[in-house]
């Protein structure tokens, strides 16, 4: 199919200032998809209100609105701008049989969670209707099925594929039945409709549960919580998907978390593609993640899919889906070289994805599944200095403030590249002479650290972890000690004794080399 | 070293530097053995199809298996573009922002950029911002292997904040062309003997300041400038560690806990300037390309006036373009120090400067000749691309040429407020300090003043209230002006709530308010109030250094409940103003490209 001709204008909505949950990646997506329908020959209109985005450089659309991104600034944009098309002789008013550009739509798939929420607010008032502004990429039935989680895991179950036992609460006492339902500590309290999960994090006990509890449904704007039985420990992935208005998907990513579930896929250490399935596994996951767009009904554009799998039973369970460009997009699109804002954009508009030409190639289509040759790793960058009265550990909730990403032939040297990017200080794993900092002790780098603080910083999530794993090889900690500890699977945990081992051969080396 | 175990390393992603301490040489011997076993990475392809079609764009990684290289040979003039790494909390998109637009503008000057960045959520690395994108660590080994291999003609260090501006020194020594602004102006203005030399020089007045070592020195310092005193570690970005001090024991405390003071590292002590109001400049100039730095030209981009007092970091600061209270001849002044210190420092590209007015003196606080954080929204709230200016004035341009001389003075207003994280972090007091903490900014734009003001506050996330109920809690010193300001509520019709302390206060100014119980008087207490949102607005200024526990909670309590929270008076009466304004006429929007 070849692209909308009944499209005049295009609304971008970008994601607004940059918070923990909602950074810098949403410019690069945004910024795409201007280029990508200009390219196309339609009007880009955006709304962002950070100008630190490239985005909004005025010659990246035709109109620019630094402008709040709340329903009524977004409302008084489009009002605007029918005004502006009239103005211009555009048959705003006149449907028309589809061939004359007349139509303002709306593509609210690219500015994160923040466009998303101003798109479905506008859709829920009556706004978009009453204007006739239609929204492109995702419709709004579709959006509703992905991100309200009990419609989500009705949904799955109807396909048939596992879920977490969980329940939804709007009050307090809701919450204390479901929580008695699933009958077991752990469990995992998430907000509805929050950005990067604000409010959400894991209770060990009744109090917790309570606190946590109310302080979700607090900052819930729908007052919706889920409570889901625990899955601390499993294995988590993410798999990337695009879909286009024919039905055709693609995996653009696999993405494997090397911190088990428990920790915020954005707090998570990543790893693309999958290290530790099978082929078999890999492709059940694979089959349902387009079991999974199909059903919410993704008609075109990028998801973002989050499973668990258990590392006892292999039992698959899907987590939840973004059913839009997401955090993990741009990560994906940096790790493959697939420019996934730009072909969401492109499928917006009707395009098929084998209609649409890979930049890089020349030659294959964009429904040609990236496949990749190297080893990616992610690692988030934290903030703990900046909040001292904050609470370091690693939850459900997203705390980083930024990502450093490195390339490499093996895991184990695209690990250590990451390690050097983070601005940290550090060069690597360790061995590079900086000393580490415990609390307000202090530490020589090749120093062996006591046993004690090595579990605790093994089994409690925190952002040095990685570096622990280091310690407690040298400090003669087995690999199975570690992954009870840690859940972090073995494969990954034999790649890190590697390095260790290379270490002390390095470090052995030394004398004969002074001499 | 045997050249085995040294490639086995290299393969592992072990870095020279931590084959250097391992083994007991210098990162420089490392390298110099490499070099002389020929040992150096080959460039892969990022290329969706694991080398099966032919890949036409220049993304790549570096790898040591030694497979073939994969880079395209050109032999056009190159300049490497060096990024910013991971965001941080002080190291944010801004920089991105600038990076991307010196790529563009080299490539319009028909320059071959390259890209060298390890941040992925960027639009710096995208495959098609600069001609070759290098997605690899920002570190001296792995920036000098590209430069090398590349055979660069220059690179820019001054865009990417403070990860590339530590690598300058070392790339230079490594003969690498760091362009734009000489290495020497920089250390002027970074090194506070030399600065101050300069300024004596020029006529500019700074605070009175002094550099310590040791705690026995700060106190000294201070003790001569009389408290407060503005405490900092040399050589940061985004304001860690610094911290405004009132007392020899804070002082102490300091010195002992929050840095790590040593004579190359020294700490700065200035003499704190309260109730100033500081003020942002961002400026572009050509001065280094002539024999008399007086031929050249400096244009102001933007004077940014901090609507809080003096004291919170400038990246936390919300700001108004064009100042809104300083005088004529305040401004007149800011200009010509300006152009002034760019002359004098010979500025080729950009440079910022932050100034503290007090009365209608104007100190220099500090100057940075490299982009700052506030390039972006002046270029936005003027309508001229800074960056792009300033890169091509770096690889040689003049600003007549570019067509640049003259400052744009807006005919509307542009605000700047800052956005925190402080909803992830229960607990976490919010008080703004010289210590960075924002993650990001929005701007608001509208001919009137209030309206942008209004506006940026809603884009950041918390919209004012235009009816109900004020909370007012003021520390003592705030007490005289609290009246007034409360004032200003009360004629836009709000009801104002306060604890005992205000409460006296504005009774005894004749002002109505209705009494609420302290966090430890009983309950329900102010914190009920809040959890119930019967409070649309907090006004809570900070009791000195060490808050109040019941302090903390009221703050704290406002962010998890989404209620509006100023913490200063200042800001408090932009609240009024920018109500005011929404009430008169409610908001109306508007393009960039109709305001230019």
């Amino acid at each position: 199919m070849p692209k909308r001709t009944d499209i005049h204008s295009v609304l971008i909505i970008g994601a607004g200032p940059i918070i923990i949950g909602q950074a810098c990646e949403f410019d690069y997506s945004g910024t795409q998809a201007c280029k990508a329908l200009r390219e196309e020959g339609y009007r880009v209109i955006l709304v962002n209100s950070n100008p630190a985005t490239i985005m909004t450089d005025p010659e990246f659309a035709d109109r620019t609105y630094i402008e709040p991104i709340t329903p009524l600034a977004v409302e008084k944009i489009l009002v605007r701008e029918l005004e502006e098309m009239r103005r211009m002789g555009v048959p705003v008013d006149a449907p028309g049989d589809g061939s004359t550009p007349g139509k303002l739509v709306l593509l609210p798939t690219l500015g994160g969670q923040t466009a998303l929420n101003t798109a479905m607010a506008l859709h829920r008032t009556g706004v978009l209707q009453r204007l006739g502004v239609e929204m492109i990429g995702a419709k709004a039935d579709a959006i509703q099925r992905g991100e309200d989680r009990e419609t989500f895991k009705q949904l799955m179950i109807q396909i048939g594929l596992d879920v977490p036992i969980s329940g939804t609460a709007h009050t307090f006492e809701e919450a204390r039945g479901v929580a008695e339902r699933i009958g077991r500590y752990p469990l995992i309290i998430r907000p509805g409709f929050t950005l990067g999960g604000t409010g959400g994090g894991i209770a060990y006990n009744r109090d917790e549960f309570e606190e946590i509890a109310r302080r979700g449904l607090d900052l819930s704007p729908v007052s919706e919580i889920l409570i889901e039985e625990s899955l601390l420990g499993w294995k988590e992935y993410e798999m990337e998907v695009m879909r286009d208005v024919a039905d055709n998907c693609v995996i653009i990513c696999s993405i494997e978390n090397f911190d088990p579930m428990g920790v915020h896929t954005g707090d998570s250490i990543t790893v693309a593609p999958i290290q530790t399935l099978t082929d078999k596994e890999f492709q059940i996951m694979r089959d349902a993640s387009f079991a999974v767009i199909r059903a919410v009904g993704v008609e075109t554009g990028g998801s973002n899919i989050q499973f668990s799998v258990n590392p006892e039973n292999g039992r698959m369970i899907v987590i939840e889906m973004n059913p839009r460009v997401s955090r993990s997009s741009a990560l994906a699109s940096k790790a493959t070289g697939f420019p996934i804002a730009k072909i969401a954009a492109k499928l917006a508009v009707g395009y098929r994805l084998d209609e649409i030409r890979n930049d890089i190639t020349r030659e294959t289509p964009a429904s040609f599944e990236p496949t990749i040759d190297y080893v990616v790793t992610k690692i988030p960058r934290f903030a703990f200095e900046k909040f001292p009265q904050a609470d370091p550990t690693l939850t459900t909730q997203m705390k980083s403030v930024g990502e450093a990403m490195a390339i490499g032939r093996t895991f184990k040297e695209s690990l250590q590249k990451c390690l050097r990017s983070l601005e940290i200080g550090r060069s690597g794993l360790g061995g590079d002479g900086k000393p580490w900092r415990v609390g307000t002790d202090v530490y020589g780098d090749r120093e062996i650290l006591p046993n004690d603080i090595i579990s605790r910083k093994l089994s409690v999530p925190n952002a040095e972890r990685i570096f622990f794993i280091r310690h407690a090889f040298r400090a003669g900690f087995s690999a199975d000690q570690i992954f009870h500890l840690t859940k972090i699977d073995p494969w990954f945990l034999d790649q890190i004794r590697e390095l260790v081992e290379f270490e002390e051969e390095l470090a052995a080396s030394a004398p004969t080399i002074a001499a | 070293m045997n050249p085995e175990l040294l490639e086995r390393a290299k393969v592992l992603g072990f870095s020279d530097r931590q084959i250097a301490h391992l083994t007991g040489q210098t990162e420089d011997a490392v390298r110099a053995r490499r070099r002389e076993l020929k040992l150096v990475p080959s460039y892969r392809l990022v290329d969706t199809c694991a080398a099966e079609f032919e890949a036409y764009t220049p993304y790549y990684y570096s790898s040591w298996d030694r497979g073939d290289d994969e880079v395209v040979a050109s032999d056009r003039r190159k300049v490497m573009i060096l990024g910013g790494g991971p965001n941080r909390i002080g190291q944010g998109i801004e920089f991105d922002y600038c990076c991307v637009h010196a790529a563009f503008a080299l490539k319009e000057d028909g320059f071959e950029t390259l890209m060298v960045n390890s941040n992925p959520e960027t639009v710096s690395t995208d495959y098609d911002t600069s001609d070759k994108l290098f997605f690899e660590p920002l570190t001296l080994e792995d920036v000098l292997h590209i430069y090398e291999r590349e055979k660069c003609w220059g690179a820019i260090a001054q865009f990417g904040g403070q990860t590339p501006l530590n690598l300058a020194l070392g790339l230079k020594k490594n003969g690498v062309n760091i362009i734009g602004t000489s290495p020497e102006s920089i250390e002027i203005a970074e090194d506070r003997k030399l600065f101050a030399a300069m300024l004596d020089r020029l006529g500019i007045p700074q605070p009175q300041n002094g550099l310590a070592t040791t705690e026995a020195e700060a106190l000294v310092i201070a003790r001569r400038l009389g408290y407060p005193v503005l405490v900092r570690p040399s050589f940061v970005l985004g304001g860690r560690a610094m911290q405004i001090v009132y007392s020899d024991g804070e002082l102490q405390h300091y010195m002992r806990y929050a840095v790590e003071a040593s004579p190359e590292r020294p700490v700065l002590v200035d003499k704190f300037l309260e109730d100033a109001t500081e003020v942002d400049v961002d400026c572009v100039a050509d001065m280094g390309h002539f024999p008399d730095a007086k031929d050249g030209t400096a244009v102001i981009g933007g004077i940014l006036e901090h609507i809080e007092f003096a004291g919170v970091h400038s990246g936390d600061a919300a700001m108004v373009l064009p100042p809104h209270t300083l005088s004529l001849s305040v401004i007149e002044t800011i200009r010509q120090y300006t152009h002034a210190m760019a002359r004098e420092l010979r500025v080729t590209g950009l440079m910022n400067v932050q100034y503290a007015v007090k009365g209608e003196k104007v100190y220099v606080l500090e100057v940075n000749p490299r982009a700052s954080r506030t390039v972006p929204f002046v270029s936005k709230a003027i309508g001229v691309p800074l960056a792009k200016l300033a890169a091509k004035v770096m690889a040689g341009k003049t600003l007549q040429e570019l067509g640049f001389t003259e400052e744009r003075w807006p005919k509307y207003w542009a605000v700047k407020e800052s956005v925190f994280p402080f909803n992830r972090f229960p607990g976490q007091d919010i008080l703004l300090s010289p210590e960075m903490r924002s993650t990001g900014e929005v701007m608001g734009l509208d001919a009137d003043l209030g309206i942008a003001y209004a506006k940026a506050q809603m884009a950041a996330g918390s919209p004012l209230p235009l009816k109900g109920k004020i909370f007012l809690s003021v520390a003592a010193p705030h007490k005289a002006e609290v009246a007034e300001v409360a004032q200003l509520f009360v004629n836009l019709g709000f009801e104002l709530v306060a604890t005992s302390g205000t409460a006296s206060v504005l009774e005894k100014a004749g002002i109505k308010v209705q009494r609420v119980l302290k966090v430890l008087e009983g309950r329900p207490n102010i914190v009920d109030h809040l959890k119930n949102k019967e409070i649309q607005m907090v006004i809570n200024t900070p009791s000195g250094a060490a808050p109040r526990e019941d302090e903390v909670k009221i703050r704290t309590t406002a962010v998890m409940t989404g209620t509006p929270i100023m913490t200063t008076l200042s800001g408090a009466r932009a609240v009024a103003m920018g109500i005011e304004a929404l009430q008169k006429s409610g908001f109306q929007v508007r393009t960039i490209q109709e305001y230019h």
